[in-house]
């Protein structure tokens, strides 16, 4: 081999010891790139789990129970005379709880009016998880607790309107302005409207659901006509009505 | 130490391994499609189930189950997962009793997965910014789906079954022996649930 040849061969060696070389330098950064990317990763992660989970997430204080409310705990609409109690089970972000109202409000109205039927409410919350973090379903049953606390005859108008104007499902649901305005709108005072915001009867609410778990209620809406679940059709009028109708007879 | 080492690089890039996590994932895949699956039928047969919300429901008050992403060709996307998730465990125990497939077919499997992780995240982005529901099994589905996309991206570039550029294929290569695609697929993991407990922490552990 000439001495030239030896060079060159030599130069190429180098050329591709170096070649190996920025490829293993570069593989380093890579992997230390990733390393560093997996910590900030981890660290994060953790960060947000610590910061969630020390949130007060859940309805917080202590239990206030509002004035007014039935021997079994619900929130009573109507004349405590009537011969007929109408258990609701409901969640204020259940949309077949929305489409029930729809159903059988005018009806209902009717009923309560004629003293025929009193309603006994109980709101659920189960639902929270379905409105971005902001627990609608608490807010809600929480400002229908509020009224059924302070100004009884507007439960049911409240009830009504909060329905009327049901957010859908997975959206943050309405603001606690909105629900105040629905509640001034439906004859609630400004005074008690403002009360909302104070959240006393959030921890109610959170009750209210846990009771209607243990008593084995599997969904909302489920209605109850004397203690005994309605198994018909929910979503037209009518079904209920007879329902209703046939039990005052059979109790007159 | 470095014995070690080299031997989990050595299982890591083995069929056994590599098609082992393949056909594990499908089958949890094929698994919450059926979950799905069934859900979505009975909902479809009970008029009143999903007229309710119901706390035991596997799709959240029927939120997810209802929404029009849900059933986007006109039957459940579940349905989807049932039709090609057996094919991937055909492929994976097949290639773990030895069969090796034609180039071809690796390639078009990995065409048509892509498709199908395409879709399961496009699912997952709708689920969290647009139907504002969680459902275990839906994630099940996307973890499961990346899974089996990570290790038939991995053989199918081991093998150089993709049909790249000299170039490309040689540096592709080049991070799979490094096992940068390791670290790509626990960066992948880690930033879904990140957006996991960004989207629904206080849900979680509220």
């Amino acid at each position: 081999m000439s001495k030239q040849a030896r060079i060159r061969a030599h130069e190429v060696r180098l050329a591709q010891e170096r070649a190996e070389q920025r490829r293993r330098n570069r593989i380093r950064v890579a992997v230390g790139a990733g390393g560093v990317v997996i910590a900030g990763l981890l660290v994060a992660i953790i960060a947000v789990v610590f910061t969630s989970a020390s949130k007060d997430a859940g309805p917080s204080g202590k239990l206030v129970t509002p004035a007014n409310l039935t021997a079994s705990g619900a929130i009573p609409v109507g004349s405590a005379t009537a011969p007929v109690t109408l258990e609701i089970y409901l969640d204020f972000m259940c949309p077949a709880c929305g489409r029930f109202e729809q159903a059988n409000a005018g009806e209902l109205d009717r009923l309560i009016q004629a003293g025929t039927v009193k309603l006994e409410l109980r709101p659920m919350t189960f639902l929270d998880k379905t409105s971005q973090g902001t627990r609608y379903s608490t807010r809600a049953a929480n400002a229908l607790a509020t009224v059924a606390d302070r100004a009884p005859g507007s439960v049911w108008a409240l009830s009504k309107a909060l329905y009327a104007n049901q957010p859908q499902e997975g959206t943050p649901g309405l603001s606690d302005q909105r629900i105040v305005a629905l509640a001034v709108e439906a004859g609630v005072t400004q005074e008690v409207a403002d009360a909302f915001d104070a959240g006393i009867f959030k921890a109610w609410a959170a009750k209210s659901n846990d009771d209607a778990f243990k008593a084995g209620i599997e969904g909302t809406p489920t209605v109850k006509i004397n203690g005994k679940v309605f198994a018909g059709n929910l979503y037209t009028a009518g079904p209920l009505t007879e329902a209703i109708e046939q039990a005052a007879g059979g109790a007159k | 130490m470095a014995g070690l080492l080299g031997r989990l690089h050595r299982i890591r890039h083995a069929n056994a391994w590599l098609f082992t996590t393949m056909l594990v994932s499908s089958c949890l895949s094929l698994l919450a499609s059926f979950v799905l699956s069934v859900e979505a039928v009975t909902l479809a047969a009970d008029p009143n189930a999903n007229l309710s919300c119901n706390i035991n429901s596997v799709i959240s008050c029927g939120t997810v189950g209802s929404a029009w992403q849900s059933h986007l060709f006109g039957f459940p996307n579940a349905f989807l997962g049932l039709i090609a998730e057996p094919v991937v465990i055909t492929l994976a125990v097949a290639s773990l009793a030895g069969v090796r497939f034609p180039r071809g077919f690796m390639f078009a499997a990995q065409v048509v997965y892509t498709v199908g992780l395409v879709f399961a995240y496009w699912l997952l982005y709708q689920s969290m910014f647009h139907i504002g529901a969680l459902c275990p099994w839906c994630l099940l589905v996307t973890v499961s789906t990346t899974l089996v996309f990570s290790t038939l991206t991995h053989v199918n570039i081991r093998d150089r079954n993709l049909f790249l550029p000299p170039r490309v294929q040689a540096a592709l290569s080049t991070m799979i022996r490094a096992n940068l695609d390791l670290m790509v697929v626990v960066i992948w993991m880690l930033v879904l649930v990140l957006a996991i407990v960004v989207k629904y922490g206080d849900r979680l552990f509220g």
